[in-house]
């Protein structure tokens, strides 16, 4: 059996805050926690209105919650997760974490002594700021995990896996509700003699320059990505093939007519493009792909930094 | 194998003992919310865990729901997990039910708190008949909108053995407000009950 005294020793030694409210939210008891984080002290502050001992509490939700432990004779509880805290506190971690205060959990439990009626309500404040800290980071990490896996690192536009991931998005919502979509496919022109000759070094630049002018041209819905090597794909959503060779050839004009400089030296290159548009025969998204790729094919043959269109 | 059925003895009262504990519940609510709660008398079935997944997947098929749950600890071995269930046009405009201000409660916290109101007020009514006392754990919203229920009920359903699905419809004056409720029970945890029946039966 423990002594009245250990019973104190405890509640006060506990590493959470206990405060103890009575129906008229009135302070009848707070503990060392207390009193150490919010710097108040046990004499001033029993028998003081809660919402006066302790500024900026969320004072109407928090009534609601006490009254309803009173009424209900039942605990209730707030999570961090929706209010980070209630009580302004500080923390053991306020070097280590981003939080101005003790990010807090709390239960309000019912107090009663042999009688259903509840006499007072002990509010219990748990410190959680770690859990939140890492939960933070963690999110954050998976964000910028997400980010990568879907980036191209050179260019900086999206890759391949994002451009799969999104094209069988599109291409089964264009399906499901009749919806127009194109895909264009383009390559740069003579890619391997540039990087001979300039080096390698001005290959990437030409990449990332041609990636960024593209991505000025082109509208919200669409998705730009780099295929692989020097090869390219825009998925063209609300676009038929009109309108899908209309937006490829200014781009095609675009690349041809801009001046590429690496090193001072001025670089002429051209694109080639392929394209494709969904028809009630499209079965999959890969044999859209295939289309826009022959089309491309028959831009190489045709003489290069021309656009062609695939046909059946 | 532990026997997971019930006498029809056993059924009839454990529908008593419910019917209670939802009777003082509402009494309750109604002094809280300071309005008239309607409760109809609540349904209530036992169904084995594995089987839970596919008959809410389908109840909620065609909407958005959201559920919440919430641990609860008794003694002599009574234990589990509830589970209320909300459709999207349930879950919008409980803060008028709390006597919230609109912007002073996330809905994420609204669900959570009614939640943790319908769950405490019911169990403790429960419990008190059985002459027992229950503890909680904090309310979480373990699934919005969009994520799939199936995959939840799932998982949950290799921890518990057993369901006791109870139908809760609560009207609040001109507000209609419905979700269901659902326990989750281990097996041991079934033992509990059944012995704490069969003590009722016996005193009859």
């Amino acid at each position: 059996m423990l002594s009245p005294k250990t019973y104190d020793v405890l509640l006060n030694r506990l590493n959470l805050g206990v405060i103890v409210v009575n129906s008229a939210f009135e302070v009848e008891f707070i503990n060392h926690f207390i009193e150490t984080q919010c710097q108040v002290n046990y004499s001033d502050s029993v028998q003081q209105p809660l919402f006066s001992l302790f500024s900026d509490l969320p004072e109407a939700w928090l009534k609601r919650k006490i009254q309803s432990v009173f009424v209900l004779g039942t605990p209730a509880f707030s999570n961090w997760e929706q209010r980070r805290h209630v009580f302004k506190m500080r923390h053991t971690r306020p070097v280590t974490t981003q939080s101005d205060y003790m990010v807090q959990n709390l239960s309000f439990l019912p107090l009663s002594q042999n009688s259903e009626v509840v006499q007072q309500v002990a509010i219990i404040i748990e410190d959680v700021t770690d859990t939140c800290f890492y939960q933070e980071r963690l999110q954050d990490t998976l964000k910028t995990l997400e980010h990568t896996s879907q980036t191209d690192a050179l260019t900086g536009i999206a890759n391949r896996r994002f451009f799969e991931e999104r094209f069988l998005y599109e291409f089964a919502r264009a399906k499901k509700q009749q919806l127009e979509l194109s895909l264009m496919m383009f390559d740069m022109d003579r890619f391997k003699s540039i990087n001979d000759f300039y080096g390698h070094q001005a290959g990437d630049y030409i990449l990332q320059e041609a990636a960024q002018l593209i991505t000025q041209q082109m509208s919200r819905l669409d998705v730009f990505a780099r295929y692989g090597g020097e090869e390219f794909c825009l998925i063209l959503p609300q676009k038929n093939i009109m309108q899908a060779h209309q937006f490829a050839e200014s781009v095609r004009q675009k690349i041809y007519a801009h001046d590429f400089v690496f090193d001072n030296r001025r670089i002429q290159t051209s694109i080639s493009v392929g394209i494709a548009q969904l028809d009630e025969d499209s079965e999959s998204f890969e044999s859209l792909v295939t289309q826009a790729d022959i089309a491309l094919y028959q831009s190489k043959r045709e003489g290069r930094n021309r656009t062609s269109c695939y046909k059946k | 194998m532990i026997d997971l059925s019930l006498t029809e003895d056993q059924r009839d009262c454990l529908q008593e003992l419910v019917n209670v504990a939802m009777g003082r519940a509402s009494d309750k609510l109604a002094r809280f919310l300071q309005t008239f709660v309607h409760l109809r008398v609540p349904a209530i079935e036992l169904i084995s865990a594995q089987v839970l997944p596919q008959s809410f997947a389908e109840a909620y098929a065609d909407q958005g729901v959201s559920m919440v749950s919430q641990g609860f600890y008794g003694e002599r071995g009574v234990r589990g997990e509830s589970i209320l269930f909300y459709r999207s046009h349930d879950a919008q405009g409980i803060a008028r039910i709390l006597g919230y201000e609109p912007e002073e409660a996330t809905e994420v916290e609204q669900l959570t708190d009614i939640s943790s109101i319908l769950t405490t007020t019911f169990l403790s009514g429960l419990a008190e008949q059985i002459d027992n006392h229950i503890g909680y754990s904090a309310p979480r919203v373990v699934t919005s909108d969009d994520t799939s229920i199936e995959k939840h009920l799932q998982q949950l359903s290799f921890t518990w053995e057993l369901a006791l699905k109870v139908d809760i419809s609560y009207q609040v004056t001109d507000y209609a407000f419905h979700c269901d409720m659902v326990l989750l029970i281990p097996g041991e945890a079934i033992h509990s009950f059944q012995q704490a029946l069969d003590n009722i039966l016996n005193e009859i």
